[in-house]
């Protein structure tokens, strides 16, 4: 693996990083990709480990839109949202860059080294201000989160609980002068105290991808998603809609009266258009990009 | 003094040819040996055949005498032996006897007052008498019908008297007929019962028509295991080759009823979690057919997949892409068939929750991943059907009952002669899609080539001479999702 470090008096040392109050005096960089990316702008997308399905499927969809629109997606590598959140942005044809609360030689957690892998394949970055060899440790993640608020011009938190290691990333971003987006959530869900806490404090609320490129001033991707012209599946997005956006297979076959293989064939075309998203049986419609 | 019999030893469903070879001399002290490398239940055969002549009211004769089991080289096991043994040792003094006997393969094992009791393995014994060339045999009188299905005359004899009358030409025996116990009175549950569940029915439905391997997944209570025990009631009858291959393994297995004949059903198995690897596979000192193979050409239901210790779900990966079981001993290479159709079932995560838009699960990623673990990707990659049952709701447990089995069966028959022949071919456009989803999701090479066959079923269930991109598009939603793997 390529790695490379860029020391704080370096050019190429991120100019946004720069201005944070303490930012670290060496990058170490894991990835072909020039130390430029990191000056590219970027939009940190960050949240709970254990995350619901809803959370998953808007993380994922919101950083997919983000790197489509050309921006980079910033995240932590951690299981649930900053997972899928390099995933969606993979998926998005975008680049992604991953920071890490350990040496950038070590896969952390292991169930990720081969989204790291990936990311680094497909053009971007792990990153990290520990040097090789470093082992991962609790105390060292609120650190790493100065450095994901740092690089962003603004942080989307998708879900939170009430304290969650991704509200400490928001109160960096906050101090950097970073615009802070959060998912509006359930209000009687624990997953959704976090965000929820952010918007009555003033965040932006992000309901979609146009909120997120608005704070940092992107157009968004203008081709729309292809949608599919089959009746079926307008009727299953229909379905979806007054079922608050999710349901089981079975749910929508008796809401829309399609017999489960004609339902099947729908939600396979609608996957593929990128319009829902199944998880664990789940059916959930992704947010309008 | 010499008398012979034929008989057979099975090397798992293979039968050996045995000659039986019995000594008599005179010496100074009568004696009884048995030698040709005849394990323990085999070497009791002295007692039930002394008995066992006694009983008949034959005279036992008073000499040396000495039973070859021969190749000697070749391990016998079990009771077979009993009546082949008992009319050598009869014959060699009974000329009229002898000279029939020798015309008959035997096979059998006494009880103390010479009754004769059926044993396992008759059929595959009877094929390998037919193969050397006899065309009779002499079987217990309840694995007549058995035998005879080798094609073989089967003399079914109840007693040793009986045995020796005919032999002697006293008593004339009509050989049996071929029996065959087609789907008997026994009532299977029947789909009726299972409300709501269109997705788990549809894919229930596919994979009976289609010999496609289905994973139930979800919370608990909501009808998996139910579904899949009614997985049999839909599914078609065997061919008569099929069902003589379904027969001569529970024949050997003993897991034949008496006088059952052929097999027409296609097996149901559904070994609990504390099965042994051995008593899944099958295996044992001597090789013999585990769960697996009693479920060839029926169903293997594997309840609580993750349950399952490790080594078993692992030994099962070969048997699922071979359709065989080879068990290798000292003795020799045993092969068992077992193509079956593998239905398992499980929850998505230790506390049951996931999978219900209603309700939250609590449990954290370390212990879903840890629960998931336990069947691995290999393994899950074998399933060509996976789907989320969800937790019914009130209105559809209160629904009417739902089709039933026999409808459902109908369809099922008429997709899988569709698919015999020849399969659906896939048009262009249907091809275009499955490679747009390879790119799209992840799918893996042997993942396209699974979605292709269920495709194939799914366009032969809707009476389709081609599979088009929506027969695909349905078959794309049945495959391994990423989340039941680790992340």
């Amino acid at each position: 693996m390529t790695m490379r470090r860029i020391r704080r008096d370096e050019r190429g040392y991120p100019p946004l990083l720069a201005r944070i109050p303490d930012p670290p005096p060496s990058l170490w960089l894991r990835g072909d990709a020039p130390p430029a990316l990191l000056a590219d702008v970027a939009v940190a997308v960050v949240g709970a480990r254990a995350c619901s399905g809803y959370g998953r499927a808007v993380a994922r969809s919101l950083a997919g839109g983000v790197a489509e629109a050309g921006a980079v997606v910033i995240s932590g590598l951690a299981r649930g949202i900053d997972g899928e959140a390099h995933r969606g942005a993979l998926a998005g044809g975008g680049r992604t860059v991953a920071v890490l609360g350990c040496g950038i030689d070590r896969d952390y957690p292991a169930a990720h080294a081969e989204l790291a892998r990936a990311i680094v394949v497909a053009g971007g970055l792990v990153v990290s201000e520990y040097e090789p060899g470093v082992e991962p440790a609790p105390w060292r993640f609120p650190a790493r989160n100065r450095i994901i608020a740092g690089l962003a011009a603004a942080t989307v938190v998708v879900e939170a609980r009430e304290r969650s290691g991704a509200l400490i990333t928001a109160d960096f971003a906050l101090e950097d002068g970073r615009e802070v987006l959060a998912v509006p959530g359930e209000i009687t869900s624990a997953l959704s105290r976090g965000t929820n806490g952010l918007l009555r404090q003033g965040a932006t609320p992000a309901t979609g991808v146009a909120d997120v490129l608005e704070a940092i001033g992107l157009e968004p991707h203008t081709a729309p998603a292809a949608e599919p012209d089959d009746p079926a599946c307008a009727a299953v997005l229909d379905a979806l809609g007054a079922a608050a956006g999710a349901g089981t297979a079975d749910d929508l076959s008796r809401a829309t009266g399609l017999d489960a293989g004609r339902l099947a064939t729908a939600l396979t075309l609608l996957e593929l258009a990128g319009r829902v998203a199944v998880e664990d049986g789940v059916v959930r419609s992704t947010i309008a990009r | 003094m010499l008398g012979r019999a034929v008989t057979f030893a099975l090397v798992g469903l293979e039968p050996r040819r045995v000659e039986v070879e019995a000594h008599l001399r005179t010496g100074q002290q009568p004696s009884f040996a048995i030698v040709g490398l005849a394990d323990r239940a085999c070497q009791e055969a002295k007692h039930r055949v002394r008995s066992g002549v006694h009983s008949a009211l034959f005279a036992w004769p008073d000499r040396v005498i000495t039973v070859n089991l021969a190749p000697a080289a070749l391990r016998k096991e079990g009771t077979g032996f009993d009546l082949a043994i008992a009319l050598t040792v009869l014959a060699a003094s009974d000329l009229a006897l002898a000279a029939r006997l020798v015309e008959h393969a035997c096979i059998g094992e006494l009880g103390l007052d010479g009754a004769i009791r059926p044993v396992a393995g008759v059929i595959a014994a009877a094929e390998g008498a037919s193969r050397a060339g006899l065309s009779r045999m002499l079987c217990p009188a309840a694995s007549a019908g058995e035998a005879a299905l080798a094609g073989i005359e089967a003399i079914g004899v109840r007693h040793l008297a009986e045995a020796v009358g005919y032999l002697r030409g006293e008593d004339a025996i009509e050989p049996a007929t071929a029996g065959t116990s087609r789907r008997g009175p026994v009532a299977l549950p029947d789909l009726a019962d299972v409300r709501g569940q269109e997705r788990g029915r549809r894919a229930l439905e596919l994979a009976a028509a289609g010999t496609h391997n289905l994973l139930l997944a979800g919370p608990p209570g909501t009808g998996k295991t139910m579904l899949a025990r009614r997985l049999p009631s839909i599914l078609p009858e065997l061919s008569s080759a099929q069902a003589l291959e379904v027969t001569r393994i529970h024949s050997v297995a003993g897991t034949l009823p008496p006088g059952s004949g052929l097999l027409a059903t296609p097996p149901f198995r559904a070994p609990h979690h504390g099965a042994s690897a051995a008593a899944v596979v099958g295996g044992g000192a001597v090789p013999r057919p585990g769960e697996v193979s009693l479920a060839h050409r029926g169903v293997l239901l594997l309840d609580e997949l993750p349950e399952f210790p490790r080594p078993v779900l692992e030994a099962l990966r070969q048997p699922l892409e071979d359709g065989v079981v080879s068990v290798a001993r000292v003795g020799g290479r045993a092969l068992f068939p077992a193509r079956f159709r593998l239905v398992a079932t499980m929850n998505l995560c230790p506390c049951g929750g996931r999978g219900d838009p209603r309700v939250d699960c609590a449990c954290t990623p370390a212990r879903i991943a840890a629960y998931r673990d336990k069947v691995s990707r290999a393994l899950l990659d074998r399933f060509d059907l996976i789907v989320t049952m969800p937790r019914p709701r009130a209105e559809e447990l209160a629904a009417a009952p739902s089709e039933p089995s026999a409808a459902v069966r109908a369809r099922v028959v008429q997709a899988a002669s569709a698919l015999e022949p020849a399969a659906p071919r896939r048009q262009a456009a249907a091809s275009e899609l499955l490679d747009r989803a390879v790119d799209r999701l992840p799918l893996s090479g042997r993942g396209r080539a699974r979605v292709a066959r269920v495709a194939r079923t799914v366009a032969a269930l809707g009476g389709s001479a081609e599979v088009l991109p929506e027969h695909v598009a349905e078959a794309l939603s049945y495959r391994s999702p990423t989340e039941l793997s680790t992340r």
